[in-house]
């Protein structure tokens, strides 16, 4: 046996162990990429460096055995900054997209590219229960957006962006909210202080994760702005009242005509656990029940909605006035993380947002690409005009046109999950010219996109170990070295046995499985 | 079997079937095909154990190989250092410009040319060198690309006669040397030689004829040597194929009758390879008493080039006559293998490689390794742009290493090696193959060597071209068959090296010093040199100098000794700026510090490196950015791939120095490069990862300023071409020199009024400049 120090903890692990594995032995992780459980190590990502605290070394973990008296170190200062810039490194030639840009570019974050996909198809229902996991009023969003996504959309630089606001509207309008499981209540009691659109998708969102909302408004009906400022040919009036019943119906308290002076507020610091603010754009003299605010509205966290005073948040225009309701509907969906993560005293970090991947504007060869899982042709427009919507045939057919920017490997990625946990900045070392994207897509159940790629050999490693005849293979070297089959040949030759094992052993989404995120 | 795989499948027959016989088949398919067509790559996977992956993967890595069809000729434009600084980078733009490449394209249309640039030819004395198949051209200029073409194509088919003289020993009245190392060759010494043979087999002189190795003054290239019985002897530098008549009739009366006609038709003959056909170089007649090779050679210290310029590489009983295995004779004969390892230690010899870690050491630790096979392998693997002191001692000293090898086996209990010699260098592949076929017959290799129980097989193994692969865990990964990565020391070579056998590896210049060592004893060796870096050191001294070549100096001489004594100072009169030491893993030295002395820890402490042993002198007119630029851009190209901080730091590195250098450079720029460069040292896996950042901290170090004055947009020195324009100045008389070297048409004709340059058109070749006979022409 051996006995080494790892992070001033002694510890004894069977001779032959690598640092790496004597520190999980122990329950401290170290980050790792190019290691793989059925591989030798290799000694090529090398963000697992540790310190050799005799000499104040650094060393990759993964490689090098541990000995006796040996003593380590698995995080300070120097090995952060350490893995942060091989994180870095690897990002800068890392191209790829891990979230859409079109859900990047959506104020509420909404996962755009897998309602396409449901819709496209044919799955309105399931389509209709992505959409409201991040947007509590689809329907009436898909009318008034102003659809910042379509703007971010890759097919815009080289085509027409994805008709996403139309489809949500058609989504919103003939999906069947599925019932959701009532949640086991939490005894917690939220008053929502206004019911325009950030109000009505805090009040959603807190009462579907099992907090007894109150909704209160000035006005005898909920709405807000969506009421009172929108030409009812561009937003009717059942549609509003339809959305908004449906949040009602989730056991959300309702009471109209109230108008909340400080007197009143001072009562519900007392009723409730807590109390969101979604009043609406300040007026000139603003009554803002004694919190800190500024010229354009009440202070509050950027992330987290916090304002001066505990356990009182405040989201939508009463911040800042904006005319982009899916702004104000994406913070009511954020802010009830705020007040979980505070019931749960968890500290309050808001909607949990994690690093993406970006690489920029797409270029037309690689729209070439992309088009490879999408298809040809302009953006569908509605036989009946804008107002009326997509039928279903013509959404089935727009949706189809998405071109799945999104990365399949995009929950189980450790690149990225470093790269967050790192605080890197991808654009440090954007000193070149970027690749261009590549996709090789001919087989059935994976797809390989070099330019994701790390080159950590995993894979090459997997085909030479299962006796692939062709397999994976590097070509060239130094920093212009590829991944590729031998000879040129179709990825369905390199990967006749163990694809689904390659691609769950790709530490990036360079090669994924295509069944993800269908 | 198709005929079409006859020769592949005579190649896996001769060379083997399993993947240490990869690189081996691979450069014989190469061989016949001139690249590696991929029909036949499939049937080597198809007929042997070795999968395509692999095949594919060692093919690409190597850059010996190429996987697609070039021309009938493949003309190597030289980058190594020397010619760099001395503008190889426009010459190879030229020859773009003359065969019309497209960006990516290197065939031209036809067929014919090939263009391929390469990391050293290794005559450095000659920069910029050129070689279109085996013909060398040295000293071009971008102006003479098309008459370079032109040459070779009259040369083609013409074959220089190759009589064998004759020897007779009897009534020898000297004898004439020719030096016949790599530089001289290239330099047109094949011909001199020819036409010795020529004259004297026609003059019926008593004679002896001599090939010597590398004499070391590749400055003074190709080198004939007169030693008559009687008087001093005399050496003959820069000597042109016509003088030979003339030198030899001046020092040996003929008792024959020259006729003039032969003669006449012997000068025909000739073919002139070198700048002589256009510059005129004059013939120097030199004495070694002279001042200038007096102190060329007077600070020197030959150890491992000890007799250099006296014996034939390749005669055994030479060797043997000059001291040679006597050494070898003594550890074999009358000593224990503690007691070779105690004098190699008292000693203080350090590897030659770079790094220096004690020989002894090594030694030890292989000799306690328990293991029924063991190996020896001799680091030839020279990738070091503008460096090759490993290529000559293998050319011109073969058994003054194996000897050396003998001694480092029998101390360390081995008895199998390997020669990792780079096949660019076929010279030293043919010496070592020879003299290992001469040691095997008279038993100073095999089994019972000189009788004793002893006994060591060699062999060679030709390295495919990867400067990793001089770290010794890649260059073990690479005789294996597979790609040339290093791996993670510990384990060390000396525990688990080659097919997982302890193994020796040592530099070719440690173990060329290891039989003085023996046999003149390790005090008088420790007495050469500084306390901690004992004996002598071979360095290639090239660049800005007035005499460069190979030199080999006891440790601790200063740069400043090397510079002005050895080298003659600095060429053309211009000012001292600073010494490159160590190449792509070395630093610059400044010449404010051009007191330090040359040994492994000052140059250290100075933020160089022993390296590899070039050793470039820059002047003033040289750009320190772009010399970190250069540097970085081989290494970044050498980089093997495998870690992150080399492959991608590296090329960030270089992103970032291309960014300073081409007017691109913005604030934070200096900063950011500093701190990468940093973590490029600290987290690389391996020595080229970890030393390639030197170049450019240690000109960070010296010349901050100068890149500060780059990202404001002017290069001092005016020789980043993105930063600088060309115009005419009031001097100019209207000659039209300019505008006929012009290659682009930038300059109008006007004849005798004063010229301009159009600065759209010009391309800042700096043809221009060079032919204007009256300083006319500005580059700001």
């Amino acid at each position: 046996m051996i006995t080494l120090k790892i992070n001033n903890k002694q510890i004894e692990v069977e001779e032959g162990t690598s640092v790496m594995k004597a520190a999980q032995q122990m329950g401290v992780e170290i980050p790792n990429m190019c290691t793989h459980n059925e591989l030798e190590h290799f000694t090529s990502c090398m963000v697992c460096m540790v310190k050799d605290q005799s000499n104040g070394k650094l060393f990759p973990s993964c490689s090098v055995e541990a000995t006796n008296g040996l003593e380590v170190v698995t995080d300070d200062d120097e090995i952060k900054e350490s893995r942060q810039t091989a994180l870095e490194l690897l990002l800068s030639e890392h191209v790829g997209d891990c979230e859409a840009p079109c859900q990047i570019g959506c104020p509420a974050h909404m996962d755009i590219p897998k309602m396409n996909r449901l819709i496209a198809a044919g799955k309105f229902d399931e389509a209709l229960k992505v959409v409201k996991k991040d947007i509590a009023l689809p329907a009436v969003l898909g009318r008034i957006c102003s659809a910042p996504c379509e703007n971010a959309c890759h097919r815009k630089t080289v085509d027409e962006p994805i008709s996403i606001c139309l489809l949500k509207r058609i989504v919103g309008d003939d999906g069947n909210t599925v019932d959701l499981n009532s949640p086991n209540p939490t005894g917690k009691k939220v008053v929502v202080i206004g019911a325009g659109p950030a109000g009505l998708a805090a009040a959603y969102y807190l009462q579907i994760k099992g907090v007894q909302v109150t909704l209160v408004d000035k006005n005898k009906k909920a709405g807000g702005l969506l009421r009172t400022a929108i030409d009812d040919e561009i937003l009717p009036k059942n549609v509003l009242d339809k959305e908004i019943d449906l949040i009602v119906k989730t056991g959300v308290e309702f009471r109209g005509g109230e108008e909340i002076n400080t007197e009143l507020f001072e009562l519900f610091k007392n009723k409730f656990d807590a109390i969101i603010i979604a009043t609406g754009a300040i007026s000139e003299n603003p009554e803002i029940f004694g919190l800190k605010a500024g010229p354009k509205g009440i202070i509050a966290d950027r992330n987290t909605y916090e304002t001066s005073e505990e356990k009182i948040f405040a989201i939508g225009n009463v911040l800042r006035s904006s005319r982009m309701a899916v702004r104000s509907v994406g913070q009511g969906k954020e802010v009830a993380f705020s007040v979980m993560q505070f019931f749960n005293k968890q500290g309050i970090k808001g909607d949990p947002r994690i690093f993406n991947s970006r690489f920029g504007r797409l270029v037309a060869d690689e729209f070439a690409e992309y088009i490879k899982e999408s298809v040809e042709g302009q953006r569908v427009l509605p036989e009946n005009g804008g107002y009326s919507g997509f039928s279903k045939e013509e959404a089935i057919a727009e949706a189809k046109r998405c071109l799945h920017c999104d990365c399949r490997a995009i929950d189980e990625c450790k690149l990225r999950e470093y790269s967050d946990q790192y605080n890197v900045n991808q654009r440090r070392f954007k000193t070149s010219q970027r690749r261009n994207i590549t996709k090789q897509i001919n087989h059935g159940s994976v797809i390989y996109e070099p330019q994701k790629c790390i080159r950590c050999g995993i894979c090459v490693r997997l085909t030479e170990k299962y006796g692939e005849e062709f397999g994976f293979t590097y070509i060239g070297r130094g920093f212009d070295v590829e991944i590729g089959i031998p000879f040129d040949e179709e990825l369905e030759k390199g990967l006749t046995k163990i694809a689904v094992k390659v691609a769950e052993g790709c530490p990036t989404g360079a090669i994924s499985l295509k069944k993800n995120r269908e | 079997m198709t005929d079409k795989y006859k020769n592949t499948d005579q190649i896996i027959s001769e060379k083997g079937s399993t993947k240490k016989s990869l690189i081996p088949i691979l450069q014989a398919i190469q061989k016949e095909h001139n690249y590696l067509p991929d029909d036949i790559l499939k049937y080597v996977a198809k007929k042997t154990s070795i999968s395509a992956a692999e095949i594919i993967s060692v093919a690409s890595f190597y850059s010996q190989f190429r996987l697609a069809p070039v021309g009938e000729h493949i003309i190597k434009i030289c980058t190594g250092t020397a010619c760099h600084v001395k503008g190889a980078g426009q010459v190879y733009d030229a020859f773009r410009r003359e065969f019309k490449l497209p960006n990516g394209i290197d065939t031209e249309e036809s067929g014919t040319y090939t263009l391929e640039k390469v990391a050293c030819l290794g005559c450095c004395t000659l920069a910029p060198v050129v070689q279109i198949d085996e013909t060398t051209y040295g000293h071009v200029a971008p102006d003479q690309v098309g008459q370079v073409i032109e040459d070779f194509e009259s040369q083609t088919g013409k074959k220089s006669s190759k009589k064998a003289r004759k020897a007779d020993g009897s009534e020898i009245k000297g004898e004439i040397r020719i030096g016949l190392g790599s530089c001289c060759v290239a330099s047109g010494s094949e011909d001199i030689k020819n036409e010795v043979e020529s004259v004297v087999n026609e003059s019926g002189l008593r004679v002896t004829l001599k090939h010597v190795g590398c004499v070391g003054m590749c400055h003074q290239v190709p080198l004939v040597e007169i030693v008559p019985n009687e008087g001093e002897p005399i050496l003959y530098a820069k000597v042109k194929p016509e003088d030979v008549k003339n030198i030899v009739e001046n020092h040996f009366d003929a008792p024959g009758l020259f006729t003039k006609t032969k003669n006449k038709l012997l000068n025909l003959a000739e073919t002139i390879q070198t700048d002589r056909n256009w510059d005129g170089v004059q013939r120097y007649e030199i004495s070694m008493r002279e001042k200038p090779v007096a102190s060329f050679l007077g600070k020197q210290v030959p150890i491992a080039t000890e007799y250099r310029g006296i014996i034939n590489p390749v005669d055994i009983n030479e060797y043997i006559k000059r001291g040679g295995f006597t050494a070898m004779k003594k550890v074999l004969k009358t000593m224990s293998s503690d007691e070779v390892i105690d004098e190699v230690k008292n000693s203080g010899i350090r590897g030659r490689g770079g790094a220096g870690f004690p020989t002894a050491v090594k030694w030890g630790l292989v000799k306690k390794q328990k293991s029924d096979v063991k190996y020896i392998i001799c680091n030839g693997d020279e990738g070091d742009p503008g460096a090759f002191m490993d290529r000559m001692i293998l050319e011109s000293y073969p058994y003054r290493v194996i000897e050396g090898m003998v001694i480092a086996a029998f101390a360390t209990g081995i008895h199998q090696g390997y020669f990792y010699i780079r096949a660019e260098y076929p010279l030293a592949v043919k010496r070592i193959r020879e003299a290992l076929k001469i040691c095997n017959e008279n038993n100073y290799l095999g089994d019972n060597i000189l009788g004793t129980s002893f006994n060591l097989n060699l062999q060679i193994y030709e390295g495919a071209g990867a400067f990793v692969c001089g770290e010794e865990t890649a260059l073990i990964s690479s005789i294996e068959g597979n790609r040339g990565y290093p791996r993670i020391r510990p384990p060390f070579p000396a525990q688990s090296g080659l097919w997982g056998k302890p193994t020796l590896v040592n530099n070719t210049e440690t173990l060329a010093q290891i039989s003085y060592i023996l046999r003149e004893g390790s005090d008088k060796f420790k007495n050469i040199g500084t306390e901690k870096s004992t004996g002598t050191k071979v360095f290639a001294l090239a660049g800005k100098i007035a005499r460069g070549g190979l030199i080999e100096v006891p440790m601790g001489i200063t740069v400043k000794q090397v510079v002005e004594e050895i080298g003659g100072g600095i060429a053309n009169g211009r000012k001292f700026k600073a010494v490159q030491i160590g190449g792509p893993s070395g630093g610059c030295i400044p010449a404010e510090f051009s007191d330090t002395p040359i040994d492994f820890e000052s140059l250290s402490e100075m933020g160089a490196m022993m390296g590899s042993g070039g050793l470039v002198v820059l002047d003033d007119t040289d750009c320190m950015v772009d010399i970190a630029r250069y540097f970085l851009s081989f290494t970044q190209e050498e980089s093997c791939g495998k870690c992150t901080f080399c492959r991608v730091g590296t090329k960030r590195m270089l992103d970032i120095l291309n960014n300073i250098t081409t007017g691109k450079g913005k604030k934070g720029d200096i900063e950011e490069l500093e701190h990468l460069a940093g973590w490029t040292k600290k987290g690389s896996l391996c020595g080229l990862g970890k030393t390639a950042p030197n170049p450019v901290l240690s000109t960070l170090k010296y010349f901050r300023d100068e890149y500060e004055a780059h990202i404001n947009g002017v290069c001092p020195t005016g020789k980043c071409t993105d930063l600088i324009t060309y115009s005419v100045n009031d001097e100019c008389i209207g000659c039209t020199k300019c505008v006929q070297k012009c290659p682009v048409d930038a300059i109008p004709f006007t004849p005798h009024e004063k010229h301009w340059i159009d600065t759209e058109l010009c391309i800042k070749c700096d043809a221009c400049r060079v032919v204007c006979p009256v300083d006319a022409i500005d580059v700001k």
